[in-house]
């Protein structure tokens, strides 16, 4: 799938997902962990962009949270769109993941 | 993915069917959520029904047996001033929707989905049918909640608006008005019911009466008779579709019939141009060109039948209202020919019992409460029906002081009409005293008396005829193809078995017997008996047989016993014989003991 990667720090910054569905969170979870060099410990998911998310993709950012963790790190979801936002809130996931708008 | 846009009665509607794969969810979605915007939803109602659509879809795909994967899922969406409904059918095994989901804990990377439907909407319902389940999602909408688009509607926008707000009120009074038309057929039917008209007739009307609420042409009603695996016509609208029955046949892949199709895979089949008939299907060939529909009615998972429902003049197809009634009206008429049928029964089981009661009762009055008695000799008779009442029956006619005449005999056949000849026979037998002492030639009277009688229904009788003179010390026996004469003598410790040739009585009309004479020597034991005793079987099987009922009888003048006690001793020696078995037949004798 289509997304931009880039290091900074111990931190890797995903961006221009689109979508997370079903069809597409199996996929972006082992791309991101793909990405993931052995120093690199948080992920920052930019989400300004990311127009759909269901329950398969929170299950991808969950993942992804525990892999973080595993490296004492943590994931940070950036700019959440309204509906992606609401959908976090609905599922009490905003109290796992640091949601950060700039 | 494949789209069509249609009008339900509810609103205006999307229909979409995508195959089972989940990179079509988010396209099916989004032609939604561009169908729905143009129902001027607002953007948190367009959000919160793609996701709850998404999610069900994800679930229709994720969980399809993988004989369904072949098979779409399908997706509507209906939009109605009143809210939306998302109607998803999918074909997995189906499971128990859960009345409320809660979240799972917050590190599990599953499971969601559910708590996100239920979230979103307002209400929803899961109903499971036999491998395709339906998931109903509702979502009200809001007055006025978009009211910034409603200020900017054009005058265009308002005239289509109230077409489809007309259009909608009058799919409306339409279904509401089949609804009353089924509700009061159904209660002028029910009123009917228990009437003096049959369950076919019953059927014909109800179902003529569908015609004309579903405007509809023909009709065939098929029924599965007790114990068949056929699909039979019952009724249908007219004689050229009183057609041949239908085996339902295994496997049913390959029938031609969408009747047998419907009926065993439990499916409404819907018939038009596009989907015709198979060609040699029988009702292609009766009503070609014809559109409709075929729906089966169970009783639990037994199959009562199919009834087709088809339309020749009118092109147009049956509306969701129809389809309705004529669900309305085949689950009615399958309750009421489950009742009938359940009636029936009913009625048979108690004209059975009723018919064997009134047997027995006949067969009870045949007997003697006291058996006549000779200068020295005792009598005892014995006669125990079987479940299924026969016509054995024995009888002493007292001629004289020193003589009279013993009579056994078993009518064949069962219930009433062998008891009523058993009762003629004793009649005729007692009616004509002059032949008693000549058994042969009495024999051939009743025979000629009986024979146009026995032979119409096919029934005949054996009997045995023994004069008995103890002065003289002697009998004579003549025998109508019944078992033999059991004479027992003490001083040789010797059965003597008194065969005389004959026929049973109504099998010719002019037959002759011959009799056959016997000394009454001292202590000797006479037994008549019918073939329910030597066919008696114990519970591994085995007869009683004549060698053990001539064993018990040689030895019998050794203890001195009266016929009475004889009786007792044979009637305990059939039980413990018989121990754990169910009579199959009845069980008479005679004994006669000096």
């Amino acid at each position: 799938m289509n997304i931009k990667v880039q290091i900074q720090g111990d931190t890797l910054n995903v961006g221009g997902v689109k979508e997370l569905s079903a069809a597409n969170a199996n996929a972006f979870r082992d791309q991101v962990r793909g990405s993931l060099a052995d120093r690199l410990k948080n992920i920052d998911i930019d989400l300004s962009q990311t127009m759909f998310l269901d329950s398969c993709g929170l299950g991808a950012l969950i993942s992804l949270h525990k892999t973080a963790c595993t490296r004492n790190g943590a994931v940070r979801l950036l700019n959440p769109t309204p509906p992606v936002q609401q959908i976090l809130e609905l599922t009490r996931l905003h109290r796992i993941f640091e949601i950060v708008k700039k | 993915m494949s789209e069509s846009p249609g009008r339900s009665w509810r609103g205006i509607a999307l229909r979409l069917s995508l195959a089972c794969d989940l990179a079509e969810v988010l396209p099916a979605i989004r032609a939604v959520r561009g169908f729905l915007a143009e129902q001027g939803l607002g953007e948190k109602e367009l959000a919160a029904c793609e996701l709850a659509l998404a999610e069900a879809c994800n679930n229709a795909i994720n969980y399809a047996s993988d004989a369904a994967r072949t098979k779409p899922v399908e997706v509507e969406a209906i939009c109605s001033t009143a809210g939306i409904e998302l109607l998803v059918n999918d074909h997995t095994p189906g499971f128990d929707w859960p009345k409320r989901v809660e979240l799972p804990e917050v590190e599990s990377e599953r499971g969601r989905g559910l708590f996100l439907i239920q979230s979103l909407m307002d209400s929803s319902e899961y109903f499971r049918g036999c491998q395709e389940n339906l998931l109903r999602l509702r979502k009200n909408r809001l007055p006025g909640a978009d009211g910034a688009a409603a200020a900017v509607l054009s005058s265009e926008e308002v005239s289509r608006r109230l077409a489809e707000s007309e259009q909608m009120i009058s799919d409306m009074a339409e279904e509401l008005s089949s609804c009353y038309e089924s509700l009061s057929a159904i209660f002028r039917y029910s009123a009917e019911q228990g009437k003096t008209i049959s369950l076919q007739d019953f059927s014909r009307r109800l179902l003529s009466d569908l015609l004309r609420i579903a405007a509809a042409d023909w009709f065939v009603l098929r029924l599965v008779p007790k114990e068949q695996a056929r699909l039979v016509v019952f009724t249908a609208s007219e004689a050229a579709l009183d057609l041949e029955p239908l085996d339902l046949p295994d496997p049913v892949r390959t029938a031609d019939s969408a009747e047998v199709r419907s009926g065993t895979n439990r499916v409404d089949i819907w018939f038009d141009h596009q989907k015709p008939l198979a060609a040699t299907d029988p009702l292609a060939l009766a009503k070609p060109d014809s559109l409709g529909l075929v729906h089966p009615f169970y009783f639990g998972d037994t199959l009562i039948g199919t009834l087709t429902l088809g339309k020749t003049v009118s092109r147009t197809p049956f509306t969701a209202a129809q389809t309705n009634v004529v669900h309305t009206f085949a689950d009615f008429l399958a309750i009421q020919i489950v009742n009938a049928r359940f009636q029936e029964e009913q009625v048979n089981s108690l004209l059975v019992a009723r018919d064997l009661q009134i047997a027995k009762n006949i067969q009870r009055s045949l007997l003697l409460k006291t058996l006549p008695q000779l200068p020295g000799f005792g009598l005892a008779g014995y006669c125990e029906s079987a479940r299924q009442v026969g016509g054995d029956f024995y009888d002493v006619i007292k001629l004289s002081d020193n003589s009279l005449l013993l009579i056994i005999a078993d009518v064949m056949g069962k219930g009433i009409p062998a008891a009523m000849f058993a009762a003629i026979l004793r009649s005729l037998l007692r009616a004509l005293p002059e032949l008693t002492s000549q058994p042969s030639a009495l024999l051939a009277r009743v025979n000629r008396l009986l024979f146009d009688e026995l032979s119409d229904v096919d029934m005949f009788i054996t009997a045995q005829l023994v004069y008995v003179d103890v002065r003289e010390r002697r009998l004579i026996t003549a025998s109508a193809g019944h078992c033999p004469l059991l004479l027992a003598v003490a001083n040789d410790s010797l059965v003597k078995t008194l065969s005389p040739e004959g026929m049973p009585l109504g099998i010719l009309p002019d037959t002759t017997f011959t009799d056959e004479s016997a000394v009454l020597s001292k202590n000797c034991r006479v037994l008549l008996y019918t073939d329910g005793l030597t066919e008696a079987r114990n519970r591994q099987g085995d007869l009683f047989g004549q060698e053990r009922l001539i064993e018990w009888l040689r030895q019998s003048p050794l203890s001195q016993r009266t016929a009475e006690e004889l009786k007792e001793n044979l009637v305990a020696e059939l039980t413990q014989f018989q121990a754990n078995t169910s009579l199959k037949d009845d069980q008479t004798f005679l004994i006669m003991a000096e």
